[in-house]
């Protein structure tokens, strides 16, 4: 890669990285379906991911996470029965994200974008499962409080609303990471010999 | 040797567990790590505010297009509320002046007195369900001295409860709102010798703008519409400040008898906020840091003399 095209990349990510996480935290009320906010950080390294592989997805996702921490960090509550903020989750999360983007449906499906809405679902479902399962564990170790969400709660009110905001929100992403994202024609060429090269490519899965 | 450092799942594996020993070291009181995110508070917070004012700037001006036929119609009711509140307005002024010598009369303390009130603008919301936290920009720079534990209760401008700080740097702090699972306060009846209950945030009722309401007295018939404010008795709030009313109550268990609470306001729909700071505390500790300053000055001073 060239010293021009690796200094748009570097461009175009930090410019994304930083509006998409403002544009999360200062206009959530708008993205919102049944107490669900389409979640635009989580799809947007997703999405990077797939299409752009591993390499691309950690690294937006490790500075898309820090910035979630820093504007709206979760609040977790002690063994001691207080509630804090805690730094680091945000990163863990996207870091995450980045590995199941990077992961399902794409040298098989040649990273095809109509596949990216699937890999956003995957990805989606996983976080909104296993975020429930660990906050469950978590009262049920801890806390003096049971964890009051029924089965139908977490699917109907938590999992399914979040799974159509977020496929909402694949579509804007999709967009800009593929006509004004950081590569020409949208396709990242250390990825093009993925196929016959793959235990070479580990960063590009 | 090679090839496992250039394994996707070693560095996968790697760098989740440096981010997890992150996080629990991030959990310690007064670690360090909490610190590495002001570098990027000082890049981002410029841009989210860029971000906040052009989005507010545009949702203006849409207003101003959409809202003409609807703020004309306002303005009409405003009017005849204008009239209606002058009216009050002079029966409350009657009212205050006998409020005020009945209160040197029976030494009644004003329910706030002791406490700062500092406005705030909200800066951030929520990211998901999970990442809730919500920022104001308030910080130890506007004159709150923040020791770690501490807690403050949040209000909005009519003086309902919306949540409490739960952190303070320098020029931001953190709001826990009152819906979220983590939040408990106790709270009582809104009547002489009312009885107290703990409101909590749920899970399951969040969606719904519910608060929980627990502890409910063997006894106590509580019913729909009855107001619920702070009791004081966790040590962190005032007593006094409305939190909301009862909306439906459980019977159905008679030893715990719960109930959901609609709180008056919701941090969500709010631009401003206003913290409520113990003034004797906060004015306390401000004299303490000043003076511990000054010595410091002090003592850095006389060492500079010496040495020279």
């Amino acid at each position: 890669m060239d010293k021009i095209a690796l200094t748009r990349k570097i461009i175009v990510y930090a410019v994304y990285v930083l509006f998409i996480s403002s544009i999360q935290v200062s206009f959530p009320q708008y993205m919102a379906f049944r107490g669900q906010t389409g979640d635009l950080m989580f799809v947007f390294v997703v999405l990077t991911s797939y299409l752009f592989g591993f390499g691309d997805g950690a690294i937006v996702a490790v500075f898309m996470g820090l910035l979630r921490d820093f504007f709206a960090a979760p609040s977790v509550t002690g063994i001691a029965g207080e509630a804090t903020t805690s730094v680091g989750i945000g990163v863990f999360v996207l870091f995450m994200a980045s590995v199941l983007g990077s992961s399902f449906f794409t040298r098989r499906m040649h990273r095809n974008v109509s596949f990216a809405f699937l890999s956003v679902l995957a990805a989606t479902l996983v976080y909104k499962v296993s975020g429930h399962l660990i906050i469950w564990i978590w009262t049920s170790l801890f806390s003096s409080r049971p964890y009051t969400l029924s089965m139908s709660n977490i699917i109907l009110d938590s999992i399914l609303p979040q799974l159509l905001v977020n496929l909402i929100a694949t579509v804007p992403c999709i967009l800009i990471l593929k006509f004004a994202g950081p590569y020409r024609k949208g396709i990242n060429p250390a990825l093009i010999d993925e196929k016959g090269n793959e235990k070479s490519s580990w960063l590009t899965i | 040797m090679r090839k496992l450092f250039t394994s996707k799942w070693f560095i996968v594996t790697v760098a989740a567990l440096f981010i997890l020993v992150a996080i629990v070291l991030g959990a310690l009181p007064g670690s360090p790590v909490n610190k590495l995110l002001k570098p990027v508070g000082a890049v981002a917070s410029p841009i989210q505010r860029l971000v906040r004012n052009g989005g507010d700037v545009f949702s203006d001006f849409w207003a101003a297009i959409t809202d003409g036929i609807a703020i004309r119609n306002e303005n009409e009711q405003l009017r005849a509320e204008i009239a209606d509140l002058q009216y009050q307005l002079t029966q409350n002024e009657e009212a205050g002046i006998r409020y005020e010598e009945l209160r040197e009369a029976f030494h009644i303390r004003d329910t706030f007195t002791n406490y700062d009130i500092f406005g705030a603008s909200v800066l951030s919301r929520e990211a998901d369900e999970w990442f809730s936290v919500i920022r104001a920009g308030l910080g130890t720079e506007d004159g709150i001295v923040y020791e770690e534990g501490q807690s403050f209760a949040v209000v909005d401008v009519r003086m309902n409860l919306i949540g409490r700080v739960i952190d303070i740097n320098e020029s931001e702090s953190n709001i826990l709102p009152l819906l979220h699972e983590g939040f408990v306060v106790s709270g009582k009846v809104n009547a002489v010798n009312g009885a107290n209950v703990t409101i909590l945030g749920d899970a399951g009722l969040k969606r719904s703008g519910l608060c929980l309401v627990t502890d409910i007295a063997e006894g106590v018939i509580l019913e729909p519409g009855t107001e619920i404010v702070t009791s004081g008795d966790g040590g962190l709030f005032p007593q006094g400040i409305p939190i909301g009313v009862i909306e439906t109550v459980d019977y159905s268990n008679p030893i715990d008898v719960t109930a959901t609470l609609r709180p008056y306001s919701d941090i969500g729909d709010l631009n401003d906020i206003f913290v409520m700071v113990p003034y004797s505390s906060n004015a306390e500790r401000i004299v303490a840091a000043e003076e511990s300053e000054a010595a410091a000055t002090d003592v850095s001073s006389g060492s500079e003399q010496s040495n020279g």
